[in-house]
């Protein structure tokens, strides 16, 4: 599925997207293969409710995986933006919710245990693949009462995942922004919903 | 205060911001929470300085080398300076950096030990056997539990479970269906309405029957053990069921397995960060310390062309001084001793100009007190001489080179006496100069005569030693031609001489002739043969004399007579020919040679005066040789220098010449040499010549005499018949 950004949308982004861009250019080194993709993204009203619903599947690198297992705390940010496209200005952002998930690797334990900062709800897992399956699960994402939208109305629901490297430690975040191992990002996503 | 050039300011606020910016570039590295967000900006903002620092570096060296290779002034002294400076920092800066890297490598690793880190891990490991123990306890406490449900339908599995878990003192049973259905749950936390729910994978090696122990980490509730056991149902084997229990280790061993844990992680996120610590401070370090010997470098060749700008601009000034441009003035170079320096060259120069102002000014006075001295002196009428103490001839003026008619102007800074070996005719002047100035005459007069190719001249010099010691004396010797003068005189003398004589004599002269033919007429017829001859001889000798007397008195006459001319434009050259041709009609013997210069000027003259100038010239010539081999030279030519609009009459002869003793009253009246001569020819000559203002010479030559006449020619604009 076909998704559209516009480049004013975020300066933070538009910034990071030149050093993105500057650094790649910078640093010859083969780009890993690991990358968030976002597999299914399907929205759907529930009790007059919009939810979301999607499969994404995570892939750390080694250098993520290292430093996960080595102590360091990842942070996941799953991003959910609904908009209301507007031909003669910028699009009237509806909603931007973000999750954000933690991985840890308990040590005594040997499990990986995956923590959602805003509610504080942990589990652990036996394997990093089973954690991230379970990250990648996202069932009915509650996104906004029907009754909010205005009908007959085109929105546009987008959906993106990304490391957040500046939740890193900052030694490590230098090394981040230079290092594609780290730059791991979904694309955009993005839904034609109508009320 | 001197002012800062504008370079300097731009330089300092330059290293103001790149001190800034390494600063937070190292406050970022540090840690910095404010600086942190900033670290990746700094890290472009700095690479960017460093790329322009190294291109105007570059820069520089291109403009360096250029300049050496021209061999500018001051280049190569700026190589000298830069190449000093760049080892002065970069050395020093490679060392410290040197050793700060090794310092930073053996520093970071020092900080993880090697016991260290294997007693954290044998900690974990201990934590981790201790609670193997604990979990096999509880996995065996709950299989236990599991036989007892074997009889326990689901529908009585919540009370069964409610019983079970107070006896096995698990924090939480949980009894799952065969198609992990969760069939009953009991928990101690009556809050918690889900229980626990197991991995898939966890019952999936349930379903194969092997139990699951492990331990897990449940947020805010602690380290917990999961286990996981086959619980047989009442319908028999067949049935398979799952039995979880989860046990919470007691709060003592919960906290420390909690520390070993922080202490274990914190330790392996530190060791896994030291790389990246590592590469992180060696960059920053690697940055600043590139930045700062780049900029040094930069700093180094600013400075070095500061410092030797002066040194070049005084190189530059005094080759300039030493080619002559005085004055030449250096801009300001600060405070220091090369200030110091410049200024005593800009002071030095603006004297030496000052200097050669003030020698201008008075060499041009010098020139113009010459000049109006040189005017003064050309205007006299009097020759002066200047004459350095040991006799030099230093300046002369234009009155005195006419008056000697010689080019004395050429033996200015020549002895006199070198000056005679030139000119013999100055040799009695010379002499008479030298007697006065051995015998240290101050002052001196005299009256001399002396001959110059224009004939006799009559001097009156005198002399008067000039003040000064050394070369500033010497002596000026002031002349003046009283030739002039004094033929005037005798002139005018002779002329009245002339008039009286005539005058007294004509008037007998008559009487006396008439007397004489009387009595030959009255008496000759009375006397004898004899004596009538004697008488007739007699009377015819009285007034043979007579008439001779008759024609003395006329000469005289005509010689007393004052000037009356006739002058209009006369051919010279053909009135000469027509003289000449006359005698030679007149005298077959007399050879006549005639060279005329066809190119006279014209000439304003009263032709019978100059034709009786002609006839007396040519006669005087004739007479010279009684021998009859007389040879007579006449030519014309147009004057030179001064006289370049005259013309020039030569006439010579091939007789004895003048006596010497003659030649200054040859033009005198009854001068003469020839036994029959009345003396009035050349006299009446020069007085021709003189109504025509021309000028009269006469001298002898190796084979006879030659007397020369200028006659002055027509300038327009210019009547020179004054005295006409």
């Amino acid at each position: 599925m076909a998704f559209t950004m516009p480049a004013w949308k975020s300066a933070r982004r538009r910034t990071a997207t030149l050093v993105a861009v500057f650094w790649l250019a910078a640093v010859s080194a083969a780009v890993d293969a690991a990358e968030f993709g976002i597999a299914t993204f399907e929205s759907r009203f529930d009790d007059r409710l919009l939810v979301a619903d999607a499969r994404i599947d995570y892939s750390l690198s080694g250098t993520a995986i290292e430093a996960l297992e080595s102590g360091v705390d990842l942070v996941i940010v799953q991003r959910l933006v609904l908009e209301q496209p507007r031909w003669w200005w910028r699009d009237v952002q509806v909603v931007d919710q973000h999750r954000r998930y933690r991985l840890a690797y308990h040590a005594i334990s040997r499990r990986y245990v995956l923590n959602r900062l805003a509610s504080g709800d942990s589990r652990s897992f036996r394997s990093l693949d089973a954690l991230l399956m379970q990250l990648g699960e996202v069932e009915a994402w509650p996104v906004i009462r029907r009754d909010r939208l205005e009908p007959e109305r085109d929105y546009r629901l987008n959906l993106e995942t990304r490391l957040d490297v500046d939740a890193l430690p900052r030694l490590l975040r230098t090394v981040a922004w230079t290092d594609t191992d780290w730059q791991l990002r979904s694309g955009t996503q993005t839904l034609e919903v109508r009320p | 205060m001197t002012r800062l050039p504008r370079q300097a300011i731009i330089r300092i606020l330059l290293s103001v911001l790149l001190v800034a910016s390494l600063y937070l570039l190292s406050a970022a590295t540090e840690n910095s929470a404010r600086f942190g967000q900033l670290y990746l900006w700094l890290l472009l903002i700095n690479g960017v300085v460093l790329v322009v620092l190294l291109g105007l570096i570059i820069n520089n060296l291109q403009r360096l080398v250029r300049s050496f290779r021209a061999r500018e002034t001051g280049s190569r002294l700026t190589l000298r300076l830069m190449a000093l400076f760049v080892v002065l920092a970069v050395v020093p800066g490679l060392v410290v950096y040197g050793f700060s890297m090794q310092f930073l490598q053996r520093g970071v690793d020092s900080w993880f030990d090697v016991r260290i880190e294997n007693a954290l891990e044998d900690a974990l490991t201990l934590s981790q056997a201790s609670l193997d123990q604990r979990m096999r306890d509880m996995q065996q406490r709950l299989e236990e539990a599991a036989q007892e449900l074997a009889d326990v339908s689901s529908a009585m599995a919540p009370v069964a479970l409610g019983d079970l878990r107070g006896r096995t003192r698990a924090s939480e049973l949980t009894l799952i269906g065969e198609n992990g259905r969760i069939i009953a749950a009991s928990s101690v936390d009556t809050d918690s309405i889900l229980p626990h729910r197991p991995e898939e994978s966890i019952l999936l090696q349930l379903r194969q029957g092997r139990p699951y122990v492990g331990l897990d980490p449940i947020e805010n509730a602690g380290l917990h053990i999961r286990a996981l056991v086959p619980a047989p149902g009442p319908e028999g084997p067949g049935e398979t069921r799952i039995l979880q229990g989860l046990f919470q280790v007691s709060p003592r061993i919960n906290d420390l397995a909690a520390e070993v844990e922080t202490a274990f992680s914190e330790y392996r996120e530190l060791a896994y960060l030291r790389g990246p610590l590592k590469d992180s401070f060696s960059l920053t370090l690697s940055l600043v310390l590139l930045l700062s010997l780049l900029f040094a470098v930069w700093s180094a060749f600013y400075l070095a062309r500061r410092l030797v700008a002066p040194v070049s601009r005084l190189a530059e000034g005094t080759r300039a001084m030493a080619a002559g441009e005085y004055g030449t003035q250096l801009p300001p170079a600060g405070n220091d001793e090369l200030g110091f320096l410049v200024r005593s060259f800009n002071d030095m120069s603006r004297r030496v100009a000052n200097v050669r102002d003030a020698a201008r000014q008075s060499q041009a006075l010098v020139e113009s007190q010459r000049t109006y001295l040189e005017t003064v002196l050309g205007r006299l009428s009097s020759g002066v001489l200047a004459l350095s103490p040991d006799g030099t001839l230093r300046t002369c003026n234009q009155a005195a080179m006419d008056i000697l008619s010689l080019p004395l102007d050429e033996g200015v800074g020549q002895p006199l006496s070198a000056l005679v070996e030139r000119f013999p005719d100055l040799g009695p002047f010379v002499d008479h100069v030298d007697a006065h100035r051995r015998a240290s005459d101050a002052e001196w007069r005299a009256e001399l005569s002396l001959d110059t190719p224009e004939g006799r001249r009559s001097l009156i010099c005198s002399g008067a030693m000039l003040p000064g010691e050394g070369d500033e004396g010497g002596e000026v010797i002031v002349f003046d031609d009283v030739t002039t003068l004094i033929q005037a005189q005798r002139d005018a003398a002779w002329g009245e001489v002339a008039r009286r004589l005539a005058h007294e004599i004509r008037n007998p002269l008559t009487p006396i002739q008439l007397s004489a033919e009387r009595l030959q007429h009255k008496v000759a017829h009375r006397l004898s043969g004899d004596e009538a001859a004697l008488l007739q001889r007699s009377t015819e000798t009285i007034i043979h004399q007579v008439e001779a007397m008759k024609e003395m008195v006329q000469a005289f006459s005509e010689y007393a007579r004052p000037p009356v001319l006739r002058p209009r434009t006369v051919d010279f050259n053909a009135l000469v020919q027509e003289v000449v041709d006359l005698y030679r009609g007149q005298s077959a013997e007399a050879f006549i040679d005639v060279d005329l210069d066809d190119g006279l000027p014209g000439l304003q003259a009263d032709p019978g005066r100059l034709r009786q100038l002609l006839n007396n010239l040519i006669r005087n010539a004739l007479e010279a040789d009684d021998a009859g081999n007389c040879r007579i030279i006449v030519s014309t030519r147009r004057g030179s220098g001064r006289h370049a609009h005259g013309v020039e009459l030569d006439v010579q002869d091939n007789g004895p010449g003048f006596a010497d003793t003659m030649l200054d009253q040859l033009f005198e009246p009854y001068v003469s040499t020839k036994p029959r001569g009345s003396g009035l020819g050349l006299a009446i000559v020069k007085k021709i010549v003189e109504e025509h203002n021309g000028t009269i010479t006469a001298r002898n030559t190796d084979g006879g005499a030659r007397i020369s006449v200028r006659l002055p020619g027509v300038v327009a604009g210019n009547a020179r018949w004054e005295n006409a």
